[in-house]
């Protein structure tokens, strides 16, 4: 056994409180996941859970969320995932939850999942806009997007227009 | 309204409106369903496909003696206009009935109290022949600390005599914030003791064989077989004719 192998589970904050998304902090989110755990699996739960868990990227725009654990204790994590009720954070309750997205061995695979996810939301959102700027806005976001070296955590080159 | 738009953005392809009959009040009429369109003017699409999201409408009724099952033997109108019927059996009589006889789509597991009676093998394996799934909701576990652990006993008792088949998770969320994605969904199948595949197959193939199964109970009152064999098998008697004289003698 060489190196230590990880899961990471791509997720995204739903929430209809839009003050919410700005609110996101990782420390507030990994708090959250960790009760769930507790409640879930107890302590036995939320120790081997814990072991090398983490809120790796977090995108208040977007709401989109990473999260890393060994990958034994994955399916724990993933299962505890659904009952994230609220993300607490300066002292205000916001009710939300976690929709899973995708689970990688690397960053690299959740990074490209999430480019073409945020793709196919760009597109979405196309269809459902009005205003003429707003289209071609995101029509030129769409063409740009693309996975490159420089930036170490590209996945959101393309940028939500705040309509969500 | 609102838990409609969030579950097409989640990611579902198609959503069931559920209608409650409980039997314990004095007079229940089985309303029309509202239909569908009346609610939305144009469906979105599914995420990822180009067809458009299906909405269904659902009857659930709450049975505790048999005399109320006779509403479905009834030809009332109303009835045939949902798409989906279920029905929520409260004694082991009842569930019997029901995995046999009745006509239904669904049997609807109940996750919020201890179960009054066990299952037992015979009812369950009928059920399971004529194509009747089992239906667990998962938003009261979502809710509160020991509806959890009814839910989880009751379906892994179920689980040990179905042994995962024909099993169907659903929600009944009433709210937007209670549903869940169907990645999320089939990883708390898990926790219910379904296998990974069966999980999966518990959010996709199974509700796809429930809507089928709802949309034969509506249209179909028998099936006509065609046969094609005896002719070609007729056709093929003659052409080796000649080799298997030869073999035979």
């Amino acid at each position: 056994m060489v190196r230590f192998k990880n899961r990471y589970v791509l997720c995204e904050v739903v929430s209809e409180d839009p003050r919410c998304r700005q609110c996101i902090e990782d420390r507030a989110l990994g708090l959250a996941v960790r009760d769930a755990i507790a409640r879930v699996h107890g302590d036995y739960g939320l120790a081997c859970c814990s072991i090398s868990f983490t809120v790796k990227y977090l995108n208040a725009y977007t709401g989109t969320v990473l999260l890393r654990c060994r990958k034994d204790s994955y399916r724990l994590l993933c299962s505890a995932l659904p009952f994230v009720r609220y993300l607490e954070s300066r002292a205000q309750r916001y009710p939300c939850f976690l929709n899973t997205l995708h689970v990688g061995g690397t960053i690299r695979t959740c990074q490209k999942f999430l480019i073409q996810y945020n793709r196919t939301q760009l597109l979405r959102l196309l269809q459902n806009c009005t205003n003429e700027e707003e289209r071609q806005c995101i029509q030129k976001s769409l063409l740009s997007c693309s996975l490159t070296e420089e930036q170490s955590q590209s996945g959101d080159e393309e940028e939500d227009d705040g309509t969500e | 309204k609102n838990t409609f738009t969030v579950c097409f953005s989640v990611g579902y392809s198609a959503v069931a409106l559920n209608h409650v009959i409980d039997f314990k009040e004095k007079k229940q009429e089985i309303i029309k369903p509202v239909s569908p369109s009346e609610l939305f003017p144009s469906l979105p699409i599914v995420q990822g496909t180009s067809k458009r999201i299906k909405v269904l409408t659902r009857l659930t009724l709450i049975v505790s003696d048999p005399s109320h099952c006779n509403l479905l033997r009834s030809t009332s109108a109303n009835i045939r206009l949902y798409d989906i019927i279920a029905v929520f059996p409260k004694t082991e009589k009842l569930f019997h009935i029901a995995c046999t006889t009745l006509d239904v789509d669904l049997v609807c597991i109940n996750v919020t109290e201890k179960l009054p009676f066990y299952f037992r093998r015979p009812p369950v394996n009928m059920a399971i022949d004529r194509g009747i799934y089992f239906e667990l909701l998962y938003t009261p576990a979502i809710k509160d600390s020991t509806m959890r652990r009814y839910t989880i006993s009751n379906a892994i008792s179920l689980m040990q005599i179905c042994k995962g088949k024909n099993i169907v998770i659903s929600s009944a969320a009433e709210r937007p914030l209670e549903l869940r994605g169907p990645y999320d969904v089939a990883k708390l199948g898990l926790l219910f003791g379904l296998s990974e595949g069966e999980a999966k197959a518990a959010v996709s193939t199974n509700c796809r064989a429930t809507m089928l199964h709802g949309e034969t109970r509506k249209s179909a009152c028998g099936v006509v077989y065609t046969v094609k064999k005896p002719r070609k098998v007729e056709e093929e008697e003659t052409v080796p004719a000649c080799k298997k004289a030869k073999t035979q003698a």
